[in-house]
C-alpha cells in the first residue's frame, strides 16, 4: 500500500506543480495583453483568450492537488471534537458518498461534451481566436480522472490511519 | 392519441426578463399553449436556469432541451456556414431578408446546414437594422481606424480588423467601466431598443448608424428526433407560432427603438449621430466583400450559400430602391 | 419541495466536517438524481465550462497570489503594523487598518472570494500573533472583506442591473456613499470596542520616536500603498479593466519583494502552489454551489419562492419590509447569484407597480445580500476565511465574529431606506 501511495502522491505533486507554472503563466499573460493594449495599443483576442484557458487548467487541475494536501474547507464544528479514527471515517464516507460519485458522474458527461467540440472542429467565433475549443473542454475530464486518483489517494491514507495502533490525540491527518 | 400531452422545454441565450428577445420565447410559448389547448406547453429557460448563454445549439442537438432561442451566427466557431442565416455586413435589410428567407431559397438552405446536426431551425424575430456603436472619438477617414480598440465579436470584428482595428475581448460586465476610462475606444451593442439600458449613452459623444448587422435575425431551433414525436397538428401549431412570435419581435423591436430614440434625443442631446464617411464605408464593403470571397473559395456549401444571398439581394435591392427608398428620399418627414 | 429536503440533507451534512465543495456536490447528486434523474447531470460541464471561462473570476487567483507574496515576504505584516503604530498605538489599530486595506481593495475588484482570502492571507497572522481575540480578528476580516460586493466596481451590481434593466455606471454611483457608510462604521465600531475592552486587540507596542516612526511608515506603507494605487490607477486611467488590474498587482508585489531583498524563486514556487491550493479550494466550492443550485432550481423549487413573494403584502412600505426580510432569510441559505436571479424578478414588477425607485431598491437588495456572505451556516466569507485560517481557528469562532459586523449592515440598510435622498446620489 505504501507503495501505491507513493506513486499517486508523487503524480499529483506534479500535478500541483504544474499547476503552479500555469498559475505564473497565466498573470505574465494578463500582464503582457495589458502592457501591450495601453503602451503598444496592440490586441491579440487569441492571447485573450489564452488567458481564461490557462486560468480553467490551473483551478481545474489543482482541485486534486488540494485534495490530497486536505487544503478543501470543511465546516468543523463537530469534526475537530472527534478522534484521529472518527475523523478518518469520515473522509473515507466523504469519499465513497460524496466526492467520488460526482466527480464519476461529471466524468461521464464532460467525454461526450468534449468529444461533441472535436467532432465539429469548434473554435473561437471571434477575430484571432483559438481554434481546437475541445482542447480547453478537455479540461474538465482530464481533471476529474486526477481527481479520482487524488480521492483513491486520500481513502488509502485513511486506511493507513485506521490501521495504526490507536490514537489518542485528536486533528490527525 | 389526441390527448397525450407533451411538455417541453427551450433553453435560451438571454437572462431572465430580458426585453424584446425574451418577450418573443414568451409569446410563442403562449400561443402555443393556447391553440392546442394545453396539449403542448413548452417551458421557458432563460441564462440563469441553464446557466450556458451560447451552449443552446449543444443543448438541442444532444436533446437535453427540444427547442432553443438563439442566433445562428453564435454558431459561427463550430461551422462557418450557419454565421449568414442571422445576418451578413452590407447584407439585406429586414424585410429583403424575410423574402429571401421564405421565397428565395433562405430556409432549405438553412435547412441543408442545419440537418447535419439534427436541428430544425427558423427565423427566431428581428432586431431591425443595428448601430454601429459607440464611439468615444469621431471616425473622419481610415486612419482613424487603425489602431481602434472596439469590442465588436464575430465576422464584423474580422473585417475591422484587416483595416487595422484591434476588435478586443470586453466581458459585458465590464464594458461600461472599459468604455468609460477608455480602455476601449469603441463597442457595438444592439441599438436604441437596448442599448439605453446599459447606460452608454453617459459615456460616450458618438452614436454611428450601422453596416455590419443590417437585419439580425434570430433563431427558433428544435430538436429533430423530438419533432417528430409530435403529432402533425401540434407540429404545424408550433411552426405557426414560432413564425408569428418572430414576426411579432421585429413590430416590437421597431417601435421600442422609436420610442427609446426619441428618449435619447431628449435627455441626452449632446449625443452625437454620425455615419461613417462614403470612404470608410467603401473600404469595410471592399473588404467584407473580399474576405467572403477567400471563405467561399474553401467550402462549396459557403459559396451556395453567398451566390445565393448575393444573387437575391441584387434583385430584392432594385426593389427597394425603387420603392421605400424613393419614397422617403422623395417624401422625408425629417 | 424537493428544495426544502436538499438543505436540509446538505445543512446536516456540511455539519459532518467533510469538505464544503463536495458535500455540496455529493448530496446535490443524491438528491437529483432521486428526484429528476441522473440525467440532469449531464449539464455539469456547461455549467463547469461556465465558471471556467468568466473571465471576470479570474481576478481571484491573482489576488490571492499578490496576498501569498505580500505575506510570504513580510511586507504585509511589515505594512499593517507600521499603519497601526502610527495610529499612535491606539488598541485596534491592526484591524483599522485591515479595514483600510480591505475598503481599498474592494474598490478594485467585484469578487468576494478574492478579497476575503486575500485580506485572511494577509492580516489574519499579524492580528493573531498580535493576540486579537479571534472572533474579532475573523469578522473584520470577513466583514471588510465582503465590501468588494458593495463598494464598486461589484459584481451583485451589474448582475442586478441587468436583471432590473437599470444602468450599471447609476448603481456604481449609487452605492459609494452606503459602502463608504459600512467602511466607516466598521472602524468606529472597532474604535469604540478597542477603548471599552482594550483586551480584545491589544495595542501596539511603541518603542520608536515620533520621528522614527515616520520614516519607519514611509518605508513600510508606501511601497504597499503605490501598489494599491496602481491597481486602482490602472483602472481609473484606462490602463487595465479591473479584471486585468489584479494582474499588475500580483506582478506589482513581485517587483516590490526583489526591491525589498525578500524575492526567491523557491519562495515564489512556494507562493504559487500555495494560490493553486487556495484559488482550487474557492472554485470547488463554486462548483459545488452550482450542482447544488441545479437540482434547486430545475425541481421547480423556484417555484415556491414565487408563491411565496406573490402573497407579500401591498403598500410601499410593507412591501419594502418584507422583502427585505425575506432577502435576509433567504441569505442564510442561498447563493446571492440565485437570489438576484430568482427573487428580484419576481419583485421588480410590484416595486415598478408601487413607483418604486428602482435604483435606491437595487441597492437595498445589494446590501442585503452583501450580508448574506456573512450570515451563518452557509456564508461564502465563512468558508473562505475558514479555507485560509489557521487550523486552531474554530468554524464556530468565526460565526461568532461576523454577528456585530451583520448588526452594523442592518443599521447601515436601516439608514439608506429612510434616509434616501441623502445616501444615494443618482
Ligand atoms: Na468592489
Ligand atoms: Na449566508
Amino acid at each position: 500500500m505504501d507503495s501505491v501511495l507513493k506513486i499517486t502522491g508523487k503524480i499529483i505533486d506534479a500535478l500541483g506543480n504544474f499547476c503552479s507554472l500555469l498559475m505564473v503563466l497565466m498573470i505574465m499573460n494578463v500582464f503582457y495583453d495589458v502592457i501591450m493594449r495601453y503602451f503598444f495599443n496592440d490586441v491579440s483576442i487569441g492571447m485573450q483568450e489564452l488567458e481564461w484557458h490557462l486560468f480553467a487548467a490551473m483551478f481545474m487541475f489543482g482541485i486534486a492537488y488540494t485534495m490530497k494536501e486536505d487544503a478543501h474547507v470543511r465546516v468543523d464544528v463537530f469534526y475537530d471534537t472527534l478522534s484521529a479514527n472518527k475523523q478518518a471515517w469520515v473522509n473515507i464516507f466523504g469519499s465513497l458518498v460524496f466526492a467520488l460519485p460526482i466527480t464519476l458522474v461529471i466524468f461521464y458527461y464532460s467525454c461526450d461534451y468534449t468529444f461533441d467540440a472535436y467532432q465539429m472542429g469548434e473554435g473561437s467565433a471571434d477575430p484571432g481566436g483559438l481554434p481546437h475549443r475541445w482542447l480547453v473542454r478537455s479540461v474538465i475530464p482530464i481533471a476529474s480522472f486526477f481527481l479520482v486518483l487524488a480521492i483513491i489517494h486520500v481513502l488509502l491514507v485513511q486506511v493507513k490511519i485506521l490501521s495504526t495502533p490507536a490514537h489518542s490525540e485528536t486533528g490527525a491527518q | 392519441d389526441d390527448d397525450k400531452k407533451y411538455r417541453w422545454r427551450l433553453a435560451e441565450t438571454w437572462g431572465p426578463n430580458f426585453p424584446i428577445f425574451g418577450d418573443t420565447t414568451k409569446n410563442m410559448a403562449k400561443m402555443v399553449k393556447e391553440m392546442s389547448n394545453g396539449r403542448l406547453t413548452i417551458r421557458i429557460d432563460s441564462s440563469n436556469k441553464h446557466k450556458s448563454a451560447l451552449g443552446i445549439f449543444d443543448f438541442v442537438k444532444s436533446g437535453q432541451y427540444q427547442m432553443g432561442h438563439s442566433a445562428s451566427y453564435y454558431w459561427k466557431g463550430k461551422d462557418f456556414n450557419t454565421m449568414f442565416f442571422t445576418t451578413v455586413p452590407f447584407g439585406m435589410i429586414a424585410s429583403e431578408q424575410h423574402a429571401w428567407f421564405y421565397y428565395g431559397g433562405g430556409m432549405e438552405l438553412m435547412k441543408k446546414v442545419y440537418d447535419q446536426y439534427g436541428i430544425l431551425s427558423y427565423p427566431g424575430g428581428n432586431t431591425g437594422n443595428q448601430m454601429g456603436g459607440w464611439f468615444k472619438k469621431e471616425i473622419n477617414s481610415l486612419e482613424d481606424l487603425k489602431g481602434l480598440k472596439m469590442r465588436i465579436p464575430g465576422f464584423a470584428g474580422e473585417v475591422l480588423a484587416k483595416l487595422g482595428a484591434k476588435p478586443t475581448n470586453i466581458p459585458s460586465g465590464e464594458l461600461y467601466t472599459a468604455l468609460e476610462r477608455n480602455t476601449i475606444d469603441a463597442l457595438e451593442w444592439v441599438g436604441p431598443s437596448l442599448d439605453l439600458r446599459m447606460g452608454f449613452h453617459k459615456i460616450a459623444p458618438y452614436y454611428y448608424t450601422g453596416w455590419h448587422e443590417p437585419g439580425t435575425e434570430l433563431q427558433f431551433m428544435i430538436n429533430e428526433k423530438a419533432y417528430n414525436t409530435l403529432p402533425k397538428d401540434l407540429q404545424k401549431i408550433l411552426t405557426v407560432a414560432m413564425k408569428a412570435a418572430a414576426y411579432d419581435m421585429y413590430a416590437q423591436s421597431m417601435h421600442v427603438s422609436g420610442v427609446n430614440l426619441a428618449t435619447l434625443k431628449k435627455d441626452y442631446p449632446n449625443v452625437k449621430m454620425r455615419s461613417f464617411p462614403k470612404s470608410v464605408m467603401n473600404a469595410l464593403k471592399k473588404t467584407n466583400d473580399e474576405l467572403l470571397a477567400e471563405f467561399a473559395a474553401k467550402d462549396p456549401m459557403t459559396a451556395e450559400i453567398l451566390k445565393s444571398l448575393n444573387d437575391y439581394k441584387k434583385q430584392i435591392r432594385a426593389w427597394t430602391n425603387l420603392s421605400d427608398r424613393a419614397y422617403l428620399d422623395n417624401f422625408d418627414e425629417k | 419541495m424537493t428544495g426544502i429536503v436538499l438543505f436540509a440533507i446538505a445543512l446536516v451534512c456540511l455539519f459532518l466536517g467533510y469538505s464544503v465543495a463536495f458535500t455540496f456536490a455529493g448530496v446535490s447528486l443524491i438528491v437529483g438524481t432521486i428526484v429528476l434523474g441522473a440525467d440532469l447531470f449531464a449539464f455539469m460541464p456547461y455549467r463547469i465550462m461556465s465558471i471556467m471561462e468568466n473571465t471576470i473570476l479570474m481576478a481571484v487567483p491573482m489576488f490571492i497570489f499578490m496576498g501569498i507574496v505580500l505575506q510570504k515576504t513580510g511586507l504585509a505584516e511589515r505594512l499593517l503594523e507600521s499603519s497601526a503604530k502610527l495610529f499612535g498605538g491606539i488598541s485596534g489599530g491592526v484591524a483599522v487598518s485591515t479595514i483600510i486595506v480591505g475598503a481599498l481593495l474592494a474598490a478594485s475588484t467585484g469578487v468576494v472570494g478574492a478579497s476575503v482570502v486575500a485580506m485572511g492571507v494577509i492580516s489574519l497572522p499579524v492580528m493573531l500573533k498580535n493576540n486579537y481575540h479571534q472572533p474579532t480578528a475573523a469578522g473584520v476580516i470577513c466583514a471588510s472583506g465582503t465590501l468588494g460586493q458593495i463598494i464598486p466596481p461589484s459584481i451583485i451590481l451589474i448582475i442586478l442591473g441587468d436583471v432590473m434593466g437599470v444602468p450599471v455606471g447609476d448603481l456604481f454611483r449609487a452605492a459609494v456613499i452606503p459602502g463608504m457608510m459600512l467602511v466607516i462604521f466598521y472602524i468606529v465600531y472597532i474604535l469604540i470596542l478597542g477603548k471599552f475592552k482594550p483586551e480584545l486587540m491589544p495595542p501596539l507596542v511603541v518603542t520608536e520616536s515620533k520621528r522614527e516612526l515616520l520614516v519607519q511608515a514611509l518605508k513600510d506603507i508606501v511601497p504597499p500603498l503605490v501598489l494599491i494605487l496602481a491597481v486602482l490607477g490602472s483602472i481609473f486611467a484606462g490602463i487595465a479593466t479591473p479584471t486585468e488590474s489584479a494582474a499588475i498587482g500580483a506582478v506589482g508585489a513581485v517587483i516590490l519583494s526583489i526591491c525589498y531583498g525578500s524575492f526567491s524563486f523557491s519562495k515564489m514556487h512556494e507562493v504559487s502552489k500555495e494560490t493553486v491550493k487556495v484559488t482550487s479550494m474557492v472554485f470547488a466550492v463554486l462548483i459545488g454551489a452550482t450542482a447544488f443550485s441545479m437540482v434547486f432550481s430545475y425541481s421547480g423549487s423556484e417555484y415556491l419562492i414565487e408563491d411565496f413573494f406573490m402573497g407579500l403584502p401591498g403598500g410601499k412600505w410593507t412591501f419594502i419590509i418584507f422583502a427585505m426580510l425575506a432577502i435576509l432569510i433567504l441569505g442564510f441559505f442561498i447563493d446571492f447569484i440565485e437570489i438576484a436571479f430568482l427573487v428580484v424578478p419576481i419583485l421588480l414588477p410590484v416595486a415598478i407597480a408601487l413607483d418604486i425607485n428602482l435604483v435606491w431598491f437595487a441597492i437595498l437588495i445589494s446590501m442585503n445580500l452583501q450580508t448574506s456572505f456573512l450570515t451563518p451556516p452557509f456564508g461564502f466569507s465563512l468558508f473562505y476565511l475558514k479555507g485560509v485560517a489557521p487550523k486552531s481557528m474554530k468554524t464556530t469562532t468565526i460565526y461568532k465574529g461576523v454577528i456585530p459586523f451583520i448588526l452594523m449592515q442592518i443599521m447601515v440598510l436601516l439608514l439608506v431606506i429612510f434616509f434616501p435622498e441623502h445616501l444615494i446620489i443618482s
